[in-house]
Protein backbone atom coordinates (compact mmCIF):
# COMPACT_ATOMS: atom_id res chain seq x y z
CA UNK A 1 0.00 0.00 0.00
CA UNK A 2 1.60 3.54 -1.27
CA UNK A 3 1.77 6.30 1.51
CA UNK A 4 -0.17 9.29 -0.46
CA UNK A 5 0.85 12.92 0.73
CA UNK A 6 -0.74 16.13 -0.99
CA UNK A 7 1.43 19.26 -1.96
CA UNK A 8 -1.11 21.71 -2.46
CA UNK A 9 0.41 24.76 -4.60
CA UNK A 10 0.07 27.88 -2.83
CA UNK A 11 -1.11 30.54 -5.47
CA UNK A 12 -3.48 28.43 -7.80
CA UNK A 13 -3.86 25.69 -5.18
CA UNK A 14 -3.46 22.75 -7.54
CA UNK A 15 -2.66 19.66 -5.96
CA UNK A 16 0.56 17.99 -6.00
CA UNK A 17 0.31 13.85 -5.03
CA UNK A 18 3.15 11.89 -3.93
CA UNK A 19 2.97 8.06 -3.24
CA UNK A 20 5.29 6.70 -1.88
CA UNK A 21 6.79 3.33 -1.37
CA UNK A 22 9.75 1.43 0.23
CA UNK A 23 11.53 4.65 -0.27
CA UNK A 24 10.55 5.11 -3.43
CA UNK A 25 8.19 7.31 -5.12
CA UNK A 26 6.00 8.45 -8.01
CA UNK A 27 4.63 12.44 -8.03
CA UNK A 28 1.63 13.44 -10.17
CA UNK A 29 1.69 17.05 -11.10
CA UNK A 30 4.36 19.26 -9.12
CA UNK A 31 2.80 22.32 -9.91
CA UNK A 32 5.88 23.84 -7.82
CA UNK A 33 8.91 22.83 -7.00
CA UNK A 34 9.17 24.05 -2.61
CA UNK A 35 7.25 22.02 -1.00
CA UNK A 36 7.45 18.83 -3.34
CA UNK A 37 11.33 18.95 -3.17
CA UNK A 38 11.02 19.77 0.81
CA UNK A 39 8.82 17.04 1.58
CA UNK A 40 10.46 14.42 -0.76
CA UNK A 41 13.94 15.63 0.95
CA UNK A 42 12.34 14.79 4.89
CA UNK A 43 10.73 11.48 4.01
CA UNK A 44 13.88 10.50 2.16
CA UNK A 45 11.76 8.97 -0.48
CA UNK A 46 13.55 8.98 -3.97
CA UNK A 47 11.01 9.85 -7.00
CA UNK A 48 11.34 7.47 -10.00
CA UNK A 49 8.05 8.68 -12.01
CA UNK A 50 5.99 11.68 -12.41
CA UNK A 51 2.65 11.97 -14.13
CA UNK A 52 1.09 14.96 -15.91
CA UNK A 53 -2.71 14.99 -15.90
CA UNK A 54 -2.07 17.80 -18.50
CA UNK A 55 0.12 20.81 -19.39
CA UNK A 56 -0.97 23.54 -17.47
CA UNK A 57 1.88 25.35 -15.90
CA UNK A 58 -0.07 24.97 -12.46
CA UNK A 59 0.60 21.25 -12.50
CA UNK A 60 4.36 20.58 -13.63
CA UNK A 61 5.87 24.05 -12.82
CA UNK A 62 7.96 22.06 -10.10
CA UNK A 63 8.54 19.65 -13.36
CA UNK A 64 12.11 21.00 -13.97
CA UNK A 65 13.24 21.20 -10.45
CA UNK A 66 12.67 17.82 -9.74
CA UNK A 67 14.63 16.92 -12.79
CA UNK A 68 17.56 18.42 -11.75
CA UNK A 69 17.60 17.01 -8.38
CA UNK A 70 16.85 13.39 -9.77
CA UNK A 71 17.86 13.14 -13.48
CA UNK A 72 16.75 9.51 -13.79
CA UNK A 73 13.68 10.73 -13.63
CA UNK A 74 10.90 9.17 -16.26
CA UNK A 75 8.03 12.12 -17.16
CA UNK A 76 4.38 10.04 -18.28
CA UNK A 77 2.32 12.42 -20.02
CA UNK A 78 0.06 12.43 -23.06
CA UNK A 79 1.85 13.07 -26.54
CA UNK A 80 -0.40 16.43 -26.63
CA UNK A 81 0.53 17.14 -22.92
CA UNK A 82 4.21 16.74 -23.87
CA UNK A 83 4.26 18.17 -26.96
CA UNK A 84 2.82 21.34 -24.96
CA UNK A 85 4.54 21.62 -21.98
CA UNK A 86 6.98 23.16 -24.68
CA UNK A 87 4.47 26.00 -25.74
CA UNK A 88 4.10 29.42 -22.95
CA UNK A 89 0.71 29.71 -24.67
CA UNK A 90 -0.40 26.50 -24.10
CA UNK A 91 0.85 25.45 -20.61
CA UNK A 92 -0.79 29.08 -19.75
CA UNK A 93 3.00 30.73 -17.87
CA UNK A 94 2.74 33.41 -20.29
CA UNK A 95 -1.11 33.84 -18.71
CA UNK A 96 0.11 33.23 -15.64
CA UNK A 97 0.41 36.57 -14.06
CA UNK A 98 -3.01 37.87 -15.25
CA UNK A 99 -4.59 34.64 -14.13
CA UNK A 100 -2.78 35.47 -10.49
CA UNK A 101 -3.86 38.96 -10.44
CA UNK A 102 -7.74 37.79 -11.15
CA UNK A 103 -7.53 35.12 -8.07
CA UNK A 104 -6.43 37.90 -5.59
CA UNK A 105 -2.54 37.25 -6.02
CA UNK A 106 -2.01 40.79 -7.69
CA UNK A 107 1.86 41.90 -8.03
CA UNK A 108 3.01 38.08 -8.03
CA UNK A 109 6.03 37.54 -10.60
CA UNK A 110 5.84 34.24 -12.85
CA UNK A 111 7.36 34.44 -15.83
CA UNK A 112 6.39 32.35 -18.53
CA UNK A 113 8.24 29.10 -19.02
CA UNK A 114 8.36 25.71 -20.99
CA UNK A 115 9.54 22.29 -20.14
CA UNK A 116 11.41 19.41 -21.82
CA UNK A 117 9.21 16.73 -22.99
CA UNK A 118 8.05 13.85 -21.62
CA UNK A 119 10.22 10.58 -22.16
CA UNK A 120 7.17 7.89 -22.25
CA UNK A 121 3.97 9.42 -23.95
CA UNK A 122 0.64 7.86 -24.84
CA UNK A 123 -1.84 9.09 -27.41
CA UNK A 124 -4.77 6.20 -26.54
CA UNK A 125 -5.69 4.21 -23.06
CA UNK A 126 -1.94 3.36 -21.53
CA UNK A 127 -0.84 1.23 -19.30
CA UNK A 128 2.13 0.16 -17.33
CA UNK A 129 2.90 -0.87 -13.67
CA UNK A 130 5.16 1.03 -10.99
CA UNK A 131 6.05 -1.43 -7.97
CA UNK A 132 3.62 -3.83 -8.61
CA UNK A 133 0.77 -1.16 -9.03
CA UNK A 134 -0.91 -1.34 -12.06
CA UNK A 135 -1.30 2.69 -13.41
CA UNK A 136 -3.50 3.68 -16.25
CA UNK A 137 -3.91 6.34 -18.06
CA UNK A 138 -6.54 7.66 -20.31
CA UNK A 139 -6.21 10.58 -22.80
CA UNK A 140 -9.64 12.95 -22.52
CA UNK A 141 -9.48 16.01 -24.02
CA UNK A 142 -11.31 19.41 -23.24
CA UNK A 143 -10.03 21.46 -20.76
CA UNK A 144 -6.70 21.36 -22.71
CA UNK A 145 -5.89 19.27 -25.92
CA UNK A 146 -3.49 17.27 -23.39
CA UNK A 147 -5.59 16.42 -20.99
CA UNK A 148 -5.87 13.11 -19.41
CA UNK A 149 -6.72 11.26 -15.82
CA UNK A 150 -4.50 8.25 -14.03
CA UNK A 151 -6.25 5.51 -12.30
CA UNK A 152 -4.30 3.82 -9.23
CA UNK A 153 -4.69 0.11 -8.96
CA UNK A 154 -8.24 1.01 -10.21
CA UNK A 155 -9.37 1.95 -6.65
CA UNK A 156 -8.54 5.93 -6.96
CA UNK A 157 -8.40 8.25 -9.70
CA UNK A 158 -6.33 11.35 -10.48
CA UNK A 159 -8.38 13.66 -12.38
CA UNK A 160 -6.18 16.72 -13.12
CA UNK A 161 -8.88 19.36 -13.55
CA UNK A 162 -12.20 17.50 -13.89
CA UNK A 163 -14.48 16.19 -12.09
CA UNK A 164 -13.22 19.15 -9.33
CA UNK A 165 -15.36 18.94 -6.41
CA UNK A 166 -16.23 22.57 -6.90
CA UNK A 167 -17.74 23.08 -10.17
CA UNK A 168 -17.35 22.24 -13.80
CA UNK A 169 -14.11 21.92 -15.86
CA UNK A 170 -12.81 25.35 -17.70
CA UNK A 171 -13.06 24.29 -21.23
CA UNK A 172 -12.43 28.15 -22.42
CA UNK A 173 -8.58 28.25 -21.92
CA UNK A 174 -6.11 28.20 -25.29
CA UNK A 175 -6.92 24.76 -26.23
CA UNK A 176 -9.40 23.76 -24.84
CA UNK A 177 -12.74 22.32 -26.46
CA UNK A 178 -15.96 22.43 -24.87
CA UNK A 179 -16.46 19.64 -28.75
CA UNK A 180 -14.02 17.71 -27.54
CA UNK A 181 -15.37 17.27 -23.99
CA UNK A 182 -18.71 16.66 -25.05
CA UNK A 183 -18.30 14.21 -27.50
CA UNK A 184 -14.86 12.16 -25.85
CA UNK A 185 -14.66 13.38 -22.09
CA UNK A 186 -18.10 13.99 -20.31
CA UNK A 187 -19.71 10.33 -21.35
CA UNK A 188 -16.22 8.89 -20.11
CA UNK A 189 -16.33 10.78 -16.86
CA UNK A 190 -19.98 10.10 -16.56
CA UNK A 191 -19.82 6.64 -16.78
CA UNK A 192 -17.45 6.11 -13.85
CA UNK A 193 -18.62 3.85 -11.15
CA UNK A 194 -20.12 5.64 -8.14
CA UNK A 195 -17.44 5.18 -5.16
CA UNK A 196 -14.49 5.50 -6.91
CA UNK A 197 -12.24 8.02 -5.06
CA UNK A 198 -11.33 11.35 -6.46
CA UNK A 199 -8.32 12.91 -6.10
CA UNK A 200 -8.76 16.45 -8.05
CA UNK A 201 -6.35 18.56 -9.27
CA UNK A 202 -7.61 21.24 -7.37
CA UNK A 203 -9.34 20.69 -3.87
CA UNK A 204 -10.83 18.10 -1.42
CA UNK A 205 -10.50 14.32 -2.47
CA UNK A 206 -13.85 12.57 -2.32
CA UNK A 207 -15.95 9.62 -3.56
CA UNK A 208 -17.83 9.73 -6.87
CA UNK A 209 -21.53 10.25 -6.06
CA UNK A 210 -20.53 12.05 -2.43
CA UNK A 211 -19.51 14.82 -3.48
CA UNK A 212 -22.43 18.36 -3.36
CA UNK A 213 -20.72 20.02 -6.43
CA UNK A 214 -19.94 17.08 -8.61
CA UNK A 215 -22.19 14.64 -8.19
CA UNK B 1 -6.38 40.10 -44.02
CA UNK B 2 -5.41 43.17 -42.46
CA UNK B 3 -4.59 43.73 -38.84
CA UNK B 4 -7.96 45.30 -38.29
CA UNK B 5 -9.06 42.49 -39.76
CA UNK B 6 -7.37 40.55 -38.08
CA UNK B 7 -8.49 42.03 -34.72
CA UNK B 8 -11.87 42.05 -34.82
CA UNK B 9 -12.07 38.49 -35.91
CA UNK B 10 -9.87 37.56 -32.73
CA UNK B 11 -12.96 38.82 -31.06
CA UNK B 12 -15.62 37.64 -33.10
CA UNK B 13 -14.00 33.53 -32.72
CA UNK B 14 -13.21 34.12 -28.88
CA UNK B 15 -16.80 35.59 -27.83
CA UNK B 16 -19.16 34.09 -31.22
CA UNK B 17 -19.78 38.21 -31.38
CA UNK B 18 -21.27 39.92 -34.83
CA UNK B 19 -19.21 42.26 -35.83
CA UNK B 20 -21.18 45.19 -35.20
CA UNK B 21 -21.30 44.16 -31.65
CA UNK B 22 -17.51 44.97 -31.55
CA UNK B 23 -17.33 48.89 -30.75
CA UNK B 24 -18.21 49.69 -27.38
CA UNK B 25 -17.37 46.14 -25.96
CA UNK B 26 -15.72 46.12 -22.86
CA UNK B 27 -14.64 43.30 -20.26
CA UNK B 28 -17.34 42.12 -18.57
CA UNK B 29 -19.80 43.71 -20.90
CA UNK B 30 -20.79 40.06 -21.71
CA UNK B 31 -20.64 37.34 -19.97
CA UNK B 32 -17.93 36.01 -22.27
CA UNK B 33 -15.52 38.19 -21.77
CA UNK B 34 -14.55 37.07 -18.12
CA UNK B 35 -11.53 36.73 -16.68
CA UNK B 36 -11.11 33.45 -18.58
CA UNK B 37 -12.11 34.66 -21.70
CA UNK B 38 -9.65 37.59 -21.08
CA UNK B 39 -6.55 35.53 -20.93
CA UNK B 40 -7.95 33.44 -24.03
CA UNK B 41 -8.18 36.25 -26.22
CA UNK B 42 -5.07 37.59 -25.14
CA UNK B 43 -2.98 34.52 -25.61
CA UNK B 44 -4.57 34.64 -29.30
CA UNK B 45 -3.41 38.46 -29.17
CA UNK B 46 -0.32 37.24 -28.97
CA UNK B 47 -0.20 34.31 -30.90
CA UNK B 48 -1.53 35.76 -34.03
CA UNK B 49 0.75 39.01 -34.34
CA UNK B 50 3.87 37.45 -32.83
CA UNK B 51 4.30 40.09 -29.65
CA UNK B 52 4.34 39.62 -26.06
CA UNK B 53 2.29 41.96 -24.31
CA UNK B 54 3.41 42.97 -20.63
CA UNK B 55 1.23 41.83 -17.88
CA UNK B 56 0.42 45.65 -17.20
CA UNK B 57 -1.12 46.04 -20.32
CA UNK B 58 -2.72 43.10 -20.50
CA UNK B 59 -4.81 43.86 -17.32
CA UNK B 60 -5.52 47.67 -19.51
CA UNK B 61 -6.75 45.62 -22.27
CA UNK B 62 -10.55 46.40 -21.06
CA UNK B 63 -12.39 47.37 -24.13
CA UNK B 64 -12.48 46.88 -28.06
CA UNK B 65 -11.00 50.40 -28.40
CA UNK B 66 -8.31 50.07 -24.97
CA UNK B 67 -7.22 47.22 -27.13
CA UNK B 68 -6.32 48.90 -30.16
CA UNK B 69 -4.08 51.25 -28.40
CA UNK B 70 -2.41 49.24 -26.78
CA UNK B 71 -1.38 47.43 -29.69
CA UNK B 72 -0.20 50.08 -31.06
CA UNK B 73 2.71 50.44 -28.30
CA UNK B 74 4.10 47.16 -29.78
CA UNK B 75 4.29 47.76 -33.30
CA UNK B 76 0.52 46.45 -34.29
CA UNK B 77 -1.13 49.30 -36.61
CA UNK B 78 -4.94 48.72 -36.85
Amino acid sequence: MAELIICTEPLAGSNCYLLGEGGRCVVIDPGDAAAPLQTLGRLGWTPELVLLTHEHCDHMAGLEPLRGRWPRLRVVASALCSANLQSVRLNMSSMMEVYLTFHGHPGVRYPPFTCRPAEETYSAEYRRDWRGHRLRFVPLPGHTPGSAVIFWDEETLFSGDYLLPDGQPILRLPGGSEADYRAVTLPYLEQLPRGLLIHPGHGPSYRLGECPGNG
Amino acid sequence: MTNLERYDKLFMDAFRLAPEKLPGLKYRGIPEWDSVGHMDLMSAMEEAYGINISTPDLLSFSSYEAGKEILAKYGVEL
